[in-house]
């Protein structure tokens, strides 16, 4: 599988992990998890992902353990009970050979599997661009999979359903990965639904320095500001960087000091068409076009060059060397507020 | 290195902060140095402007480092060679009023009068091509008048970003439009051989002969490829040494700074049209590899059309940029009675960029 574009993230920021997971509960009763299934005649295909692209994602061996055969086994039983029409893909990242070989034997005996390796770059987990991989099926960005007949989970909302639906039984914690600058060490942790992130980064931040906390990435994720907010499923990682908000030394020896923080590591310029950002497009967009029509205020115009094929990735920010927001132009440009106007104008 | 700078580190800091605060505090201050001081502040210290939106993280390449790079395979390419060739006088002077006039005085005073807020870099790198592009010989005064049209040029358009053309390659049209008999001549045999401290200070001794782009279209003479790869043939000052220049501008394109699609297409469009005009009427059209070698195809190729900002955006349309430059360059160069015909070739495929890439973007999408 040839992709164009994408980034290797796991070269870029090496992240160790404390191997030991640490369990913390809820003060209040936890919250269950609830999968509401849907119709079995909508699903045609199931596509497993096991193949964390982020560094700061929880990797597969928090959940699966090196048990690849008895997850495949349950990933079986939810096939035969829960969506008897369905085929199943599952996607297995190029380094964890372990678990490849494993799979790929599985696969050989039974048809309804298949099993697809794929880089471990960033974004190729994404749902549109797995479909697209896989499937060969144009999805558009925040467009419900499960209406074109496909359900995305990952190996740990796999063996949730299986646990509650199957066995069941209730599921009311989850693996979550803690990773970043601002914290005294990286490690898993299990954590019971409904825990408050206060509880959770206390005593486990550097009080020393200013920091900022992002769920699911800092790439993809959200910034959170009110740490009352409660763990829910969707919850994957928190990562916790170093705000790095004054200016550093010798910022070409110190590069430690500035890596893997919030910094823009550089000052807001024009653009030079570099080609930087269409380089990196993992769907093949051309997003100086975007800032190019954007800051003539044709609004209307972005939207004819193909935005919204855009999968919000936010590559095209992470690699301009001018530190133009390309995402949140893109972003106000796809806006229905735009949509409304282009309708009125025409 | 680290543990020395760790030293000088806190106090350096303090104080950079404290003037800091003074000139932002202070109007009239801030409205005469402040863009001075960012620039130099900018060198020693990193930003403190964190990322709002999403992503959170950004790469730790930017338009400081890209510069960078610009400035070292320059300082490479033709700056080391020129001090061997002509002698560390004739260059280091150049370049002294090149980057003083251009940068340190127009530029600034340019921030002042716009009221800007900083200092481009880009301004040092066209700076850098300016005496590179002229010949040897030619009087420091050129080289100021030089680097000040060029930035000027830029400026008026609206700064790094906006450059219609390239401005080095402009403020060379209008010196050989204003000065043409000071361009035409004072092209310096370069030094060969031994060097001693006579020669590293000034090169040879004022021998000026015909470039052999000029020696070919006069007699159909074709100089050595051996000495026109290394250097001893004369030309501008920083397009003789093109081992130096190929060897940096392949780093550069290694360093994703300049697009590879740009040197192979000129350089392979050269050689093809100059192969098939050199079958069709062998007398006027010079062999393809001499052609290739010769004048300032090389640095063109590496350093002029690789400017992101002139060239085209679209990648495939980067392909008919480049096949453009090198076409009009046979063109010129065999069929006219211009002897070099490179910076025409490029200027002309600057203007051009911008309808190829509207029509380039018009076929993609259809609008």
């Amino acid at each position: 599988m040839v992709f164009k574009g994408g980034v290797n993230l796991f070269d870029a920021y090496k992240i160790r992990f404390c191997n030991i997971i640490e369990e913390i509960s809820s003060d209040t009763p936890p919250e269950v998890f609830n999968f509401t299934l849907p119709s079995e005649q909508l699903v045609k295909q199931i596509i497993v992902t096991l193949c964390p692209t982020e560094p700061w994602a929880l990797p597969n061996w928090v959940t699966l353990g090196h048990k690849t055969t008895v997850f495949l086994d349950k990933i079986k039983e939810l096939q035969t009970i829960l969506f008897p029409e369905a085929k199943c893909s599952v996607v297995i990242s190029y380094n964890e050979t372990e678990h490849i070989s494993a799979a790929k034997e599985y696969a050989a005996m039974n048809e309804w599997l298949e099993v697809f390796v794929i880089d471990a770059k960033y974004p190729y987990d994404d749902p549109v661009v797995l479909s697209k991989a896989i499937l060969n099926k144009d999805i558009n960005f925040g467009q419900d999979t499960l209406s074109r007949g496909i359900l995305v989970f990952d190996a740990q909302t796999a063996l949730a359903i299986h646990k509650s639906r199957i066995l069941n039984k209730s599921v009311n914690s989850r693996f979550i990965a803690l990773s970043g600058t601002g914290l005294k060490e990286n490690e898993f942790i299990n954590v019971q639904l409904g825990t408050t992130l206060e509880k959770i980064l206390k005593n486990r931040v550097k009080e020393t320095a200013p920091y900022r906390v992002f769920i699911n990435g800092p790439l993809r994720g959200m910034e959170i500001k009110d740490f009352a907010q409660k763990i829910d499923w969707t919850v994957n990682d928190i990562v916790v960087l170093a705000a790095q908000d004054k200016k550093v030394m010798f910022p070409m020896i110190n590069t430690d000091r500035l890596h893997f923080t919030t910094n823009l590591l550089g000052e807001l310029r024009a653009c030079v068409y570099c080609n930087f950002c269409d380089d990196i497009c993992p769907v093949n967009l051309e997003p100086a076009l975007y800032y190019q029509g954007y800051n003539r205020g044709e609004k209307q115009k972005v939207r004819s060059y193909d935005i919204e094929k855009c999968i919000e990735c936010g590559l095209c920010s992470f690699a301009c060397p001018s530190k133009i927001e390309l995402l949140r132009i893109i972003k106000e440009c796809k806006s229905p507020d735009v949509q409304n106007h282009e309708e009125i104008t025409q | 290195m680290k543990k020395l700078l760790n030293k000088f580190e806190p106090p350096l800091n303090k104080n950079l902060d404290r003037i800091e605060t003074f000139i932002h505090t202070h109007g009239t201050v801030n409205f005469l140095f402040g863009a001075i001081f960012e620039a130099f502040d900018g060198l020693l210290r990193s930003s403190k402007h964190t990322a709002q939106t999403q992503p959170f993280i950004r790469n730790n390449m930017d338009t400081k480092k890209f510069m960078g790079a610009v400035l070292i395979a320059l300082t490479i390419g033709w700056v080391l060679p020129g001090i061997y060739f002509y002698g560390w006088q004739c260059v280091i002077s150049k370049l002294l009023v090149s980057f003083v006039v251009g940068v340190f005085a127009v530029d600034v005073i340019w921030a002042i009068i716009a009221k800007e807020d900083h200092i481009s870099e880009g301004g040092f790198v066209s700076c850098l091509l300016v005496p590179a592009i002229l010949p040897p010989q030619a009087p420091l005064w050129l080289i100021g008048l030089g680097a000040a049209m060029a930035i000027i040029f830029r400026n008026i358009l609206g700064g790094v970003g906006h450059n219609l053309v390239n401005p080095a390659l402009f403020s060379r049209l209008f010196l050989t439009i204003c000065f043409p008999s000071l361009l035409a001549t004072g092209y310096q045999m370069p030094f060969a051989g031994i060097p001693d401290l006579h020669t590293l200070r000034y090169g040879l001794d004022t021998i000026t002969h015909a470039t052999p782009l000029s020696e070919f279209k006069a007699d159909g003479t074709i100089t050595s490829y051996l000495s026109l790869l290394i250097g001893t043939a004369n030309g501008s000052l920083g397009e003789t040494c093109r081992l130096a220049l190929i060897l940096s501008g392949i780093w550069l394109v290694k360093m994703k700074v300049a697009n590879w699609r740009l040197p192979v297409s000129y350089f392979g469009s050269v050689f093809i049209f100059s192969g098939m005009f050199s079958l069709l009427s062998k007398e006027n059209v010079a062999p393809p590899v001499f052609q290739l070698l010769s004048g300032g195809l090389v640095l063109g190729a590496f350093y002029m059309i690789t400017d992101p900002i002139t060239a085209t955006y679209n990648q495939k349309a980067k392909w008919i940029y480049g096949i453009g430059c090198g076409f009009i360059t046979v063109l010129l160069r065999n069929y006219t009675t211009l002897s070099e015909g490179a910076m025409y070739a490029i200027l002309l495929m600057n203007l051009l960029a911008i309808p190829i890439q509207s029509l380039m973007v018009k076929i993609r999408y259809r609008t």
